[in-house]
């Protein structure tokens, strides 16, 4: 129980480290707000013009007051759950602009994780098996030469290939002409949008899991009770699956809760690419105009990701790895 | 260099061909009525960006209106480039004394929910901005550039606007304003913070349906001017970066795009040359901005030499692919300016040319000595060192920069170029701490708010705004002639003032012009003709859209 308390407590603690460095960190960065949405509004090539400098900072409500009544005004509002109007959409509430963003990042995201997680082991694991062979160096070397390639890039090939030149697949935006909701035309339109996006991540995100997955299960093949189970004459597929590759897997899952919380780094260039309505181009947008309340929404929202994700991974772990709970209780 | 010249002119034939066309069918399909010489549809990229879909605003003072162009309109059009003015919802707006403005509103013009528009409207649009500033952004109600507003009334079709001192200075933003019709307005409090999903304008279109990520706008038949939109639909969809975008003008899936393409000759207009269009027109300029309150920048004899250092062809080449030429030291976007030139330089060649033998004589008889090493020191013997600063990311700015320390290094004016984040250039700005840099001047029909805010004293940054004399230029002299352009009224008078600063601009090289920047479009004839271009300058093509689409019409 002790275990369980203390990876509570911990948590709790960094999620309020995490809750002030989301508050001090745009602040410590020059550029105000208002001058910045003035110049996206007149383009770069344009004056400031003072007036309506002055007309959007009385509008948008630059922060006044000292650093520390700004930041238990913060804490508060964060208490009440309100999290401000956006400057970027203003007058929209933050939590309605991510409320719209939130389910294309989070299907794309969960989806394509999930499949490379599955693809990643499953190739991993067959690897190490099967080590030394031309199989094995396929995968292993291939991982190694597609992961030195940037998402973002591939999104560009993605989309000079299959949209323009084959034109099998749309290639901006996350729907077209069909209203959003539970319908067929859009969930259609929202299927062939997201192929491409989803397949960015997909060349990518396996890679991780397939050398990850190769290493572990290899040193795992060597160990005595892999070779006394052989000697007991079990068959290959249950000392491969049910022993070698069941130990393995542990430190995936701690890695696997980790990247679903912080996949959204990623998640910008791709969905930029693709001008895809999700949450990483809304971050993309925020940092860029200094969208201070979105901006910090979005951070607090994916650093307490991580951190929920890695809770639950601790305390799954407990569970799953009794070593673990007994060596920190 | 000839080469694309031909090309641009072959272009602009092309263009005048298209017009001679759309001046015919206009002739047929004049009147209004729908089918012949109509357009069924355009498409724009959306006007707002697409990574929040669904959250549909058209309140055109919020940060992102669905569209800023088509449902609210203004007061009165003024062509940014030429500076004429086209009567719109005004039939003209006049300086009855230096401090009274009279609006006369046009009569039959309706909403779109059949409520006529009048005055009151005007005034009640005027008034809201007093009460809650975030509306007021021609800042009728405060002091920058001219008098605060004392106020706003209508009577019969005429608004007049009385204020408690000069303010011509404002009159270019009022005449921008979009107008809101008071019997909605009125009702949804806080207007900043109104969420407008059902417009009520006295625009050319009305809202058709939006999903999130397509806007689609109707033609309004009951339109004030209805017999001059050819246009049945607009669809503005997708935001897209410079090599989408001319894949999708290429491919017709877009009409007309405003954004930046570099060398749209060879990536959009060569693919098919007849029907692919793009002008690029001289908007303002890319200066060189020293620190004039250090050396060397202090020195005016210095900023004179190292103006002919400057290799402005080659700044024209590598940073806009030839398409915008140097820029006259004058200040003064030309030639749509010339009739603003004073006589002293109204014939002569007032770009300075790329002379290094010149420049290399200046500074040799301004005391800048040349050392063994073939560096220069400042006339009391100190160290002459150049620091320039570049936005970085800016790659246009950044070509610019590498030309000119070329240029400074080649006369023996030791310059490095340090590329920081845009943002921490405009701190710089903000602190004074600086040697030289980019920054923008822009060529807007309001003399005192651009060229004259750039000489004015009153217009230093300070520490929480960027302003525009970030060289800190100052002389008693020149602010009282900015003060007096900005209380201007007529033209003999604004010329007059305007003068002195272009001797000013000649004789001190408070900055340094580099080249135009543009205001740009990129267009395809296939379905609509009358775009603006070099060879019919009509409207800034960017700004000025409700004046282009009253231009076109179809191809066919």
């Amino acid at each position: 129980m002790r275990y369980f308390a203390r990876k509570v407590a911990f948590f709790l603690a960094t999620l309020w480290a995490v809750v002030t460095l989301n508050f001090l960190i745009p602040r410590l960065q020059p550029g105000d707000p208002a001058e910045i949405m003035v110049k996206r509004l007149a383009g770069k090539d344009s004056q400031l013009d003072p007036a309506q400098v002055q007309a959007m900072r009385a509008m948008l409500g630059t922060p006044d007051g000292s650093l520390w009544s700004q930041y238990t005004g913060y804490l508060g509002e964060l208490a009440h759950g309100n999290f401000g109007l956006s400057y970027t959409y203003y007058p929209f509430p933050v939590t309605e602009v991510i409320g719209q963003a939130i389910w294309w990042t989070v299907v794309l995201v969960v989806v394509t994780q999930v499949l490379s997680f599955a693809v990643g082991t499953v190739l991993g694991a067959y690897a190490a098996w099967r080590r030394n062979t031309r199989f094995d160096s396929v995968v292993t070397l291939g991982s190694t030469f597609l992961g030195t390639l940037q998402p973002f890039w591939i999104a560009l090939l993605l989309i000079y290939l299959l949209g323009y030149t084959l034109g099998w697949f749309p290639t901006s935006g996350g729907y077209e002409a069909a209203t959003p909701g539970f319908n067929g035309p859009f969930i259609q339109e929202a299927v062939s949008h997201s192929f491409l996006p989803a397949l960015a991540l997909l060349v990518v995100t396996p890679i991780g899991w397939v050398l990850g997955m190769r290493n572990t299960m290899i040193m795992n093949l060597g160990e005595d009770y892999i070779r006394l189970a052989r000697a007991k004459g079990l068959p290959d597929r249950r000392i491969a699956l049910g022993y070698a590759a069941r130990n393995a897997l542990l430190p995936s899952v701690t890695g696997f809760a980790l990247a679903l919380g912080g996949v959204l780094g990623g998640a910008i260039l791709v969905e930029t690419a693709f001008d895809y309505p999700g949450l990483g181009r809304l971050m993309g947008e925020a940092v860029e105009n200094k969208d201070y309340p979105l901006l910090q929404t979005l951070m607090l929202l994916t650093t307490a990701g991580v951190l929920l994700a890695n809770l639950v991974a601790d305390l799954m772990y407990g569970v799953l790895d009794p070593r673990a709970r007994r060596a920190q209780s | 260099m000839l080469t694309r010249t031909m090309s641009m002119a072959a272009t602009g034939l092309v263009a005048a061909l298209a017009l001679t066309a759309c001046a015919g069918s206009a002739d047929s399909g004049s009147g209004g009525a729908a089918g012949k010489g109509m357009v069924a549809q355009l498409t724009f990229p959306a006007e707002v960006t697409g990574a929040a879909g669904g959250l549909g605003d058209f309140n055109p003072y919020a940060t992102q209106p669905l569209t800023r162009f088509w449902v609210y309109e203004p007061l009165i059009i003024k062509n940014g480039l030429s500076c004429e003015e086209t009567p719109w919802l005004a039939t003209k707006a006049d300086w009855t004394d230096d401090q009274t403005l009279a609006i006369t509103i046009r009569d039959g013009v309706k909403w779109s929910d059949g409520q006529p528009f009048t005055a009151k409207d005007v005034a009640f649009t005027f008034n809201l901005g007093k009460q809650y500033a975030g509306l007021d952004k021609a800042g009728v109600w405060n002091d920058t550039f001219g008098a605060p507003a004392e106020s706003v009334t209508a009577e019969g079709n005429v608004v007049t606007m009385k204020f408690s001192g000069n303010a011509a200075a404002k009159y270019d933003e009022i005449i921008k304003q979009p107008m809101l019709p008071e019997h909605v307005y009125s009702k949804v409090g806080d207007p900043t913070k109104y969420v407008d999903k059902k417009p009520v304008g006295t625009g050319p279109y009305e809202l058709g349906s939006y999903n999130g990520r397509r806007l689609v706008l109707d033609r309004r038949p009951d339109y004030w001017q209805a017999d001059k939109v050819k246009v049945q639909k607009i669809v503005q969809e997708g935001q897209y970066d410079a090599s989408q975008a001319a894949l999708k003008l290429r491919s017709g899936e877009l009409d007309a795009y405003w954004g930046e393409i570099p060398n749209p000759e060879k990536t959009f207009v060569s693919a098919d040359p007849k029907v692919n269009h793009f002008w690029f027109a001289p908007n303002g300029m890319t200066v060189l901005t020293g620190n004039l309150k250090q050396k060397p920048f202090d020195d005016p004899k210095f900023r004179e030499a190292v103006s002919y250092a400057m290799d402005k062809e080659a700044m024209s080449t590598k940073a806009t692919y030839g398409i915008m030429k140097p820029a006259s030291q004058t200040g003064l976007k030309l030639p749509s300016m010339q009739k603003l030139l004073p006589d002293s330089v109204a014939n002569s060649d007032t770009v300075i040319p790329f002379d290094v033998a010149k420049a290399n004589q200046m500074l040799d008889a301004a005391g800048y000595r040349k050392g063994a090493d073939g560096k220069r020191t400042n006339p009391d013997g100190s160290p002459l060192a150049v620091n320039f600063s570049v936005q970085a990311g800016f790659i246009d700015y950044q070509a610019i920069a590498d030309v000119i320390a070329k240029g400074l290094n080649s006369v023996g004016v030791q310059t490095k170029v340090t590329a920081s984040a845009p943002d921490s250039v405009d701190q710089q700005k903000k602190t004074g701490e600086y040697t030289a840099m980019l920054e923008y001047l822009h060529g807007g029909c309001e003399l005192a708010r651009n060229i004259g805010a750039k000489l004015s004293s009153k217009q230093f940054p300070t520490e929480k705004e960027v302003r525009s004399n970030v060289g800190r230029f100052s002389d008693p002299q020149v602010d009282a002639t900015v003060a007096a352009l900005e209380k201007a009224t007529d033209q003999a008078e604004q010329k007059t003032e305007v003068g002195k600063l272009v001797d000013v601009m000649m004789t001190q090289f408070p900055v340094t012009p580099l080249i135009y920047a543009p205001t740009r479009i990129l267009y395809r004839t296939d379905k609509a003709v009358g775009w603006p271009s070099e060879q019919d300058p009509y409207a800034n093509p960017s700004d000025d859209r409700l004046l282009v689409l009253t231009r076109l019409s179809s191809a066919k």
